[in-house]
């Protein structure tokens, strides 16, 4: 009897589990009375339809939410067209990578990323979907010289505490970050002057002629802020589509809709950003309802939330390249025919079909992703050749020569070589790991080493290393010229260039000759060039552009990937089906 | 009481010395250059000019011994200083992170405490029993299974498939709702040790002759077992249980992170990471000072629960 009972509640349990575990149910999207996800006139001649009783009635059709269908439905939809009635949008909640640690305050180092994502603050210019430099807070710019540009801002913009966008809301904005005080100063040097010029045009004035100009004010760090806000570690106050609503350091951040935003009706309600950094837990909540969106899927996970009806994947390449940093001072790698060979040795397409399960990749020709402008379409890159490459490396002097399946150097020692990496980003093992087997199949003995990124830096500064795998976003401000001088320009003095310890007098003109030229086609012309010389003598072997993998419930409508990861809230998102 | 406390106070203060100078050198020798490391952001390059100023600016141009002394002295005039990362007080963070790692750590004792307790005496009055196995091939299990491993699987179960409970986050402050999976995936693995060591110390106590004594007074089971063996048998428990503690205070930094509790693990994780110098010393400091005065009260409790214990004379 006691048993019996036991295995009663045994089985009560069960069922229970098996009732409450309910598939997610879609949102009703009021007013979209034809259901086609979008609210339109289409919707209106539905609603009228149903009236008439030409067609069934369904629950999003009564816009007004008032539990009957009629005359009053159609008068919302159309207001709801106009912008005069709020977009029924809903409250989004997402998943996000990193957050916020300390500050909400855009100009405290890249915090301006996190709150720029949450659709708070917005920038002077900004880079679109399809990476195209478009006006934001500014209608347009005019440079009165080499030196001089003036900005003539959006008027009729107001701040989210009603105070209106002005030259001096801008002038004092970037005051912040030109300011010494400012860790990020620095990368502001160019930067002379700012004055208001009138009450909606500013003038900078730049040290030297400086083609990166415009570009440099579309990073984050120079969202235009509040004059007027008091506390902008805590309580941000920007123009954007959301307005700060709350938030928990480290943990999230929540929005809600901006009702004046300068740009038009904004049709999520509301937003809660949640920050998990580990890869497993964000598609967990992704697929448990938690979260409507989830940023950076891991590979694994791909498929199993693309089988799932109700979960959607978009992919997008993004400007981040996964690259070798090559010691070219160190024999043998310091003989560009080896360069070249290795070069020819690695097998991209491999490393993203396994390593990155073929979702998470793009094999790479060169510095910049097909989807950046600045890109060199003519490049070929490097394909995999592995006759070519034993060709080549045969050239240099390194063969096979006691038949032991190692080559070896010419002075009869086996050709070994370290790679470093570090593992903070997941894709960085599994990548390195295939290309050490395809290395390997050429007859070159890897050796991999995992270590902390700084330890990798290190050694790359004391130059004792082969090569190191690393990962870099190749233009955060959509310039081409941020990693083309760090990285290939030895005059300038960047860590980067130290690392490679590259030098190239075509090189390094090429690259002054394209930071002072400010016409955009003779511009690309010389980077083209220089990127030519570079993959050519491949002091740094490019593998792949990361894709981004975002995860979404098939409700979320409007989800747009910024190549650049720094915009990710719009006004045209919203949840509705 | 008094005077002992006092005395257990004043033998901290070499050891927190000890752990700073320690925890001073060991991050110094690690590689990597903080004011680089602290001035990339997330794409990679660093302006060589913004990594001098930075340099110069937190004082990592000095030597090695000023730095440490310019620390010390900060500390003693109650000023852990400002994180390399956020110029932020090193102070708010920690109390910040404390706050979320303190919340979670006292429902996972209390997981930890519901669970090891009855199952470890349980076990020992019906030694050798089904029961007893069970239970403490359960409690191997549980020691055995990885923190990250049982926390996904319970996401799995609870957050996935029946959709009882948030699969992660923080939620307002980090409300009940969330904690419950995070204290469960802490609490399990500490109620095993707790359960094994249960068992044994009870075992131990009820072969006692006091026992045997009582029972022969004709004194109920009840008593026998909830008055003169358990009482006896606490002592090693809560030893063992204080330190538990100790252990989630400084936060788990696997936990916290796959179930993103903004907590102290992953402060102190994350500023090794950024070669946060003020930061880690900040922490470092806190946390052996957390250690100390968790022990201290375990040693205090002792007398509460045997007065045989005399602190006065030892």
């Amino acid at each position: 009897m006691k048993r019996e009972i036991r295995f009663g509640m045994i089985g009560i349990i069960v069922s229970a589990m098996l009732l409450t575990s309910v598939t997610p149910v879609s949102a009703v999207l009021y007013g979209d009375a034809n259901e086609d996800t979008r609210i339109n006139m289409q919707d209106v001649t539905k609603v009228e339809r149903m009236i008439l009783e030409l067609d069934p009635e369904t629950e999003s059709a009564d816009a007004n939410r008032d539990g009957e269908i009629d005359m009053r439905d159609v008068t919302y939809i159309e207001l709801m067209i106009l912008e005069r009635a709020p977009f029924p949008g809903g409250s989004l909640d997402a998943v996000m990578i990193f957050g916020p640690k300390s500050t909400l305050d855009p100009a405290n180092g890249w915090h301006g990323w996190y709150v720029r994502k949450a659709g708070i603050y917005e920038t002077l210019f900004k880079y679109n979907d399809e990476m195209e430099l478009t006006p934001e807070l500014a209608t347009g710019y005019t440079q009165l010289s080499d030196t001089v540009w003036d900005i003539h801002l959006r008027e009729g913009v107001r701040f989210h505490d009603g105070n209106p966008l002005d030259a001096d809301a801008v002038v004092y904005s970037i005051g912040r970050i030109t300011d010494e005080s400012n860790s990020r100063s620095s990368e502001y040097d160019h930067i002379a002057s700012v004055v208001a010029k009138d009450d909606y045009t500013v003038t900078i004035t730049t040290t030297e002629p400086y083609a990166p100009t415009i570009a440099s004010l579309t990073d984050p760090l120079v969202s235009i802020v509040s004059p007027d806000a008091s506390d902008l570690d805590n309580d941000p106050v920007g123009t954007g589509p959301f307005m700060y609503d709350d938030h928990e350091l480290e943990a999230s951040l929540s929005v809600v809709r901006n009702p004046d935003y300068w740009g038009g009706g904004v049709k999520l309600e509301g937003v809660t950003l949640t920050y998990i950094s580990d890869g497993a837990t964000r598609a967990a909540m992704l697929q448990s309802g938690d979260a409507d969106i989830a940023r950076g899927l891991p590979y694994p996970e791909v498929s199993t939330i693309e089988a799932d009806p109700y979960l959607d994947v978009v992919s997008k390449e993004t400007l981040r390249l996964y690259f070798m940093f090559v010691n070219t001072e160190k024999a043998p790698l310091n003989d560009i025919r080896v360069r070249q060979a290795i070069n020819y040795a690695i097998d991209r397409e491999e490393v993203v079909d396994t390593a990155l399960e073929g979702v998470g990749g793009v094999p790479a020709k060169g510095v910049f992703p097909s989807i950046f402008p600045w890109a060199n379409d003519e490049l070929a890159g490097y394909t995999h050749n592995q006759t070519k490459a034993l060709e080549l490396l045969e050239e240099a002097g390194i063969t096979d020569s006691d038949g032991d399946d190692v080559l070896e150097l010419s002075d009869g020692e086996d050709f070994t070589l370290t790679i470093m990496t570090y593992t903070t980003r997941a894709a960085m093992q599994p990548s390195v790991e295939v290309i050490e087997t395809e290395l390997e199949d050429i007859g070159i003995d890897v050796t991999l080493e995992l270590l902390g990124s700084s330890a990798v830096k290190e050694a790359m500064t004391s130059g004792d290393y082969d090569m190191a795998f690393y990962s870099y976003g190749v233009a955060p401000s959509g310039d081409p010229d941020y990693y083309m001088t760090a990285h290939f320009d030895s005059t300038a003095g960047y860590k980067e260039n130290g690392w490679t310890r590259y030098s190239n007098d075509t090189v390094d003109s090429l690259l002054a000759s394209a930071r002072m030229e400010m016409d955009t086609e003779d511009r690309k012309d010389y980077y083209d060039q220089a990127q030519e010389i570079i993959v050519e003598e491949s002091p740094e072997m490019f593998i792949f552009h990361e894709k981004e993998t975002v995860g979404h419930h098939i409700d979320v409508i409007g989800y747009e990937i910024y190549p650049n990861e720094i915009t990710f809230l719009t006004k045209d998102m919203y949840i509705g089906r | 009481m008094l005077d002992y406390i006092l005395k257990r106070v004043f033998q901290l203060v070499p050891a927190l010395l000890l752990v700073s100078v320690v925890s001073f050198s060991i991050i110094y020798f690690a590689p990597g250059d903080p004011a680089e490391v602290l001035c990339t952001g997330p794409d990679g390059n660093v302006h060589p000019k913004s990594v001098e100023e930075f340099r110069i600016k937190m004082g990592l141009d000095k030597p090695l011994h000023i730095q440490y002394l310019i620390w010390l002295n900060n500390v003693l005039h109650g000023d852990f200083g400002y994180s390399y990362r956020s110029e932020k007080p090193v102070f708010d963070h920690i109390k910040r992170a404390f706050k979320a790692t303190f919340k979670l750590s006292v429902v996972s004792l209390i997981v930890s405490l519901v669970i090891s307790i009855p199952l470890g005496i349980v076990s020992a009055i019906k030694q050798n029993s089904t029961m007893d196995v069970s239970c403490m091939v359960g409690a191997s299990l549980g020691v055995s299974m990885p923190n990250f491993w049982l926390g996904l699987l319970l996401m799995l179960l609870f957050g996935v498939y029946l959709n009882w409970l948030p699969v992660a986050g923080y939620g307002t402050g980090g409300d009940l709702e969330h904690i419950i999976l995070p204290a469960i995936t802490l609490g399990t693995g500490s109620a095993a040790v707790t359960a094994r060591l249960m068992r044994s110390s009870m075992l131990e106590a009820l072969g006692q002759d006091y026992i045997q004594t009582a029972r022969a007074k004709g004194v109920s089971e009840r008593v026998v077992i909830g008055k003169h063996a358990l009482k006896n048998a606490l002592i090693p428990v809560v030893t063992m249980v204080g330190l538990n503690f100790g252990y989630l205070l400084d936060g788990s930094v696997v936990v916290e992170t796959i179930f993103g509790w903004p907590g102290l693990g992953r402060l102190i994780v994350d500023s090794i990471n950024m070669r946060d110098y003020m930061m880690i010393q900040g922490c470092m400091v806190f946390v052996a000072i957390l250690f100390v005065a968790v022990n201290l009260i375990v040693d205090i409790s002792y007398r509460y629960i045997d007065p045989r214990i005399c602190y006065e004379t030892a």
